[in-house]
């Protein structure tokens, strides 16, 4: 007398199943909601990436380990894989294309979602998994000749290189659909950097495809300078090449404003000369599309994540400070310096999200 | 603003009757040790019979697989041309490195205790060698 | 030259305007004898009362040729025209303008089609390209493959449409010769009757005009292009089958150096499938796993390599191997093969370490060089859940064990490289995994991978042991994932050597119970 189990109720199973590492129960309990007749798209969109979601905010918030994560985030591969193995498809009557993630991007599960949703819509796809190097998908994109590239990308940092991967794939002639948290809200860094075109999630990406994306006009390489003309003040240049002498300076001015750093431990020193490169890097991408909102986003994120781990904001503050110092004859690095600082005093430290 | 780049390789020749001495500066890596086997074999092959071949790693910052390569040929040479090879004031990863690939003794010969190569321990002894 | 008065009558009439204006005399209303354009101007001129200075003068055909219309007022308010012969210049100007427009076209058609190197899309391109600037329709032949051609029809404004079937190129003038690289036959020659169906795209019911030209390749001729229009009033000029030409001269470029890149990328993937890291699964209850990043990103394989021999049976021995030779790219990658191979036929004597590594240095010795490789060989065996191994380095970095408690300990084999020296010794240590553990196998690229928040640091071994330590308990792909992960990212966009790592696990019972209490690093997820 069992009714077939609601979606909800199904994420609630997997949930609990992953959580206690049980990659046996988890894949157990998707299959059963797939032969009870759930969809297998919102198996997919509904139950497992949700989960998957949940999984990174339970790290933020403190409640898993790297381990843990690690686990976790295997357990939801594998649920993927048993899905995809059930399967009878007819591949490819859609017409091809090609799923990947920016090199330097490890962030690879979002990207396999949106490879298996348009699998199931009929798409013939290749998918090129995590930190796929632009020569490579260059390669990959003249020997297929696909009808678009879906590019996936989840830290900001990443925007740089995925602006080189946009620009070579639209000078051999395939259009680019780009995807995921690092092109920011609304997708407004992948109109900066060019892209043809943005998606929120799998089943927009998919609409959009089917809808059709007309090829771009082939011929030269774009410049970045051509997307991005602010970049000829070179302010982008001098913080990336300068990144580990900034690191240094700001660790130094840290020590002297705050003696009990003297005390740290190798490995202590070296988390907050890490923390510190984070916002440099995020400093240079703010740099790179011109937009204060990737910094301070990331800054105020950073805020709660070290509330959850019981550090006070004034350190982030600090490290601005030192930054501000020796940015001073760099005008847009120094705005966007005090964008972060004002965005830091004015959070108002949420929890991380914990619902799924 | 800009990071400075790493050590220059550079190599000083020193030649005397009996010995030439080589003074390797920066990093030995697959980009350089080409250049030190094509100077070390040309000299010995333009000297008239040195009966020791010696490199001065004070100034090495760094050795890769591609550099220790290099010294094993550099072993084979000198030897073929009757000369005993000598690795003065070795850096600690130098010695790293060669004991990790169990050559040390190789390359030193047992007429060179494990430690004499070593900047602390050889110093000025291996210094008034060469004169 | 012709005088007109202010009514449009004429007035006098010269006898070039004569000759030019047969019908035209004294007293004949203007309008009756010039064409519209000039007697128009007339009247305009009038209109403003003898003003010519600030218009341009009026022009138009009278017969065939072009004249310019210059105007000057006489003081009896009769107009004077002379007509001045303009048709060489106008001429010379469409020409000119023509030729530009050429060789935009020509500037694009190439930009875009050297942007491809898929030959299908090269020709979609320049069919499309072809229809669009010089006809109504084209339709691009390739050399055949056996008996038959890939045909690629566009229709202008049309999507470009590709299929592969067996033709008779005989069946149309021109065609076969093109295809073979011979002068194309002028468009005159052809007849449009003789063109067959399959030659026609759908939705083009019949050709008018037809130029047929060969696209010369590179040495070797890289199909044939054939021009369509419908209607047999709009043959082809010579001017523009001299066009098609140039144009087939870029088509045919283009699509050659496509089919050249397309041979060269196979061969090279054929070339290089023999030297690619194999996959690795999971074999009789262990768990394996590997990573490999060569150290440039347009290369696929470098100087590390680990190989993967499972078992036939579960009581007998996988041997698994990683290690490094010196050098970089293709060249190093060749000789990592040549070590792969040697292994692989020494496998029977894999009970002895020390046995295969004199044969393996036997094999590799030479007297040119002193290239030589470092490895670890492992061989792994699993009785009663837990897993044994026997690990013999050859002059390698020793490898770790991660406890499923966290502790990380170093297994202490030590030996001599591989292929520089005449003799080499090794000591082979025999090591046990609980479920777990994990025991991971590495290269120098990892813990000397440089950068780090300070831009210049080594990763280094006890960065690479903490990091274990976090991964107690993990499955033996996400320990490798996890490593690769943290040395890349150490490094960030900077230089780099080759990096591999490859993890044998025991396997957990049961679920997950994480050790090592709380998360610990603070800042962003840089990975997962």
């Amino acid at each position: 007398m069992t009714h077939p189990a609601t979606t909800a109720e199904v994420r609630e199973r997997l949930w609990e199943a992953v959580a206690a590492g049980d990659e046996y129960d988890a894949v157990r309990t998707v299959r059963a909601a797939l032969a009870d007749g759930t969809d297998e798209e919102s198996l997919l969109l509904d139950v497992i990436a949700p989960v998957q979601h949940k999984v990174g905010e339970e790290w933020a918030a403190d409640r898993f380990t790297v381990a843990q994560e690690h686990a976790a985030t295997a357990i939801n591969e594998r649920v993927v894989a048993a899905l995809a193995h059930h399967r009878h498809w007819d591949t490819g009557q859609r017409g091809r294309v090609t799923v990947a993630c920016v090199d330097g991007e490890w962030h690879a599960f979002p990207a396999r979602l949106v490879a298996e949703v348009l699998r199931l819509r009929g798409w013939r796809v290749d998918y090129l998994g995590a930190q796929t190097p632009t020569p490579h998908l260059i390669a990959h994109l003249h020997h297929t000749d696909p009808q678009a590239v879906l590019l996936s990308s989840s830290l900001p940092t990443h925007l740089p290189r995925a602006h080189s991967a946009i620009t070579a794939c639209q000078a051999v002639g395939v259009p680019v659909l780009a995807g995921g948290p690092a092109f920011g809200p609304g997708g407004r860094y992948a109109r900066a950097l060019g892209a043809d075109l943005w998606a929120a999630d799998a089943r927009e990406a998919a609409a959009a495809l089917e809808a059709g994306l007309a090829r771009p006009a082939p011929s030269a390489v774009r410049q970045v300078v051509d997307d991005l003309p602010h970049l000829a003040d070179q302010e982008y240049t001098m913080t990336v090449h300068s990144r580990g002498r900034l690191v240094k300076q700001t660790l130094t001015d840290l020590e002297d404003r705050f003696p009990a750093m003297r005390g740290y431990s190798d490995i202590q020193r070296e988390r907050t000369a890490e923390d510190i490169a984070h916002i440099v890097d995020f400093l240079a991408t703010a740099l790179y599309v011109d937009d204060a909102e990737v910094f301070t986003a990331f800054l105020t994120w950073t805020a709660g994540i070290l509330q959850a781990r019981r550090v006070p904001a004034r350190s982030l503050l600090a490290g601005l400070d030192a930054l501000m110092e020796q940015a001073r004859d760099f005008p847009r690095t120094l705005g966007l310096l005090q964008d972060g600082a004002s965005a830091v005093r004015s959070h108002p430290v949420p929890r991380p999200d914990t619902r799924v | 603003m800009i990071e400075h780049p790493p050590a220059e390789f550079g190599l000083t020749v020193v030649s005397e009757p009996m010995t030439l001495t080589f003074h390797v500066t920066g990093e030995l890596d697959y980009d350089t040790s080409g250049d030190l086997v094509h100077c070390v074999v040309e000299h010995i092959d333009r000297h008239p019979g040195p009966r020791e071949v010696r490199l001065d790693f004070r100034a090495l910052t760094w050795i890769d697989s591609s550099g220790l390569s290099a010294l094993l040929m550099i072993h084979r040479r000198a030897g073929a041309a009757g000369a005993e090879l000598r690795l003065d004031n070795r850096p600690g990863f130098l010695d790293d490195r060669l004991r990790l690939t169990n050559v040390l003794e190789h390359l030193i010969g047992c007429a060179q205790p494990l430690d004499a190569g070593t900047p602390e321990a050889d110093g000025d002894a291996t210094r008034a060698g060469v004169t | 030259m012709l005088v007109v008065d202010p009514h449009g009558d004429l007035v006098r009439i010269n006898r070039a305007a004569r000759t030019l204006l047969p019908g035209a005399g004294h007293g004949d209303s203007l309008h009756d004898v010039v064409p519209s354009w000039l007697s128009d101007a007339h009247q305009r001129l009038v209109r403003r009362q003898g003003d010519a200075s600030s218009v341009a003068p009026p022009s138009g055909a009278i017969d065939e040729r072009l004249f310019e219309a210059h105007a000057s007022a006489s003081a009896d308010g009769d107009v004077v025209w002379w007509l001045v012969d303009d048709t060489g210049r106008h001429l010379a100007e469409q020409a000119l303008h023509t030729a530009q427009e050429r060789t935009d076209i020509l500037a694009q058609v190439s930009s875009a089609l050297l942007s491809t190197l898929n030959a299908d899309r090269c020709m979609e391109m320049a069919a499309a390209m072809a229809a669009e600037h010089m006809a109504e329709a084209a339709v691009v032949l390739s050399p055949p493959h056996g008996r038959r051609h890939t045909l690629t029809y566009a229709v202008r404004g049309g999507p470009a449409t590709r299929v592969n079937r067996q033709i008779d190129p005989r069946g149309v003038p021109g065609l076969s010769e093109a295809l073979q690289g011979f002068p194309p036959v002028p468009a005159r020659w052809i007849n449009p009757d003789d063109i067959p169906d399959w030659l026609l795209p759908d939705g083009f019911s019949a050709a008018g005009s037809v130029i047929v030209t060969p696209l010369p390749g590179h040495g070797v001729p890289a199909g044939a292009l054939v021009l369509l229009r419908s209607s047999t009033d709009k043959g082809f000029s010579e001017g523009e089958e001299i066009f098609a030409r140039l144009f087939a001269a870029r088509a045919g470029a283009a699509l050659s150096a496509a089919r050249l890149y397309t041979e060269q990328a196979a061969i090279t993937a054929t070339l290089m499938r023999e030297l690619l890291p194999p996959v690795l699964r999971r074999t009789h209850g262990v768990e394996y796993a590997a990573g490999y990043r060569p150290a440039k990103d347009n290369e696929r394989v470098g100087g590390d390599f680990y190989d993967f021999h499972p078992a036939a049976e579960p009581t007998q021995e996988t041997l698994v191997v990683l290690g490094d030779v010196a050098g970089k790219g293709l060249e190093a990658a060749v000789l990592t093969g040549k070590i792969r191979n040697t292994l692989h036929a020494l496998l029977p004597l894999a009970a002895d370490h020390q046995e295969v590594l004199d044969l393996l240095n036997g094999a590799l010795l030479s007297s040119h060089h002193t290239r030589f490789a470092t490895l670890v060989l492992a061989s792994v065996s699993r009785r009663a859940g837990r897993v044994r191994l026997r690990l013999t380095s050859a002059g390698h970095l020793p490898p770790l064990v991660v406890r499923s408690g966290g502790e990380v300990e170093q297994v202490p084999t030590h030996g001599t490289l591989i292929g520089a020296l005449p003799v080499v010794t090794a000591r082979t240590v025999e090591t046990t995994l609980a479920p777990g553990d994990t025991c991971l196998l590495y290269t120098d690229g990892i813990t000397e991978a440089r950068g780090g928040p300070l831009g210049d640091e080594f990763f280094g071994e006890p960065r690479l042991r903490r990091a274990l330590a976090e991964c107690a308990g993990l499955p033996a792909e996400a320990v490798v994932e996890r490593v690769q992960m943290l040395a890349s990212q150490w490094v960030g966009a900077g230089h780099h050597d080759d990096m591999a790592t490859l993890a044998v696990g025991a396997p957990r019972t049961g679920p997950l119970t994480v050790v090592g209490g709380t998360a610990r690093h603070p800042l962003p997820r840089s990975g997962r």
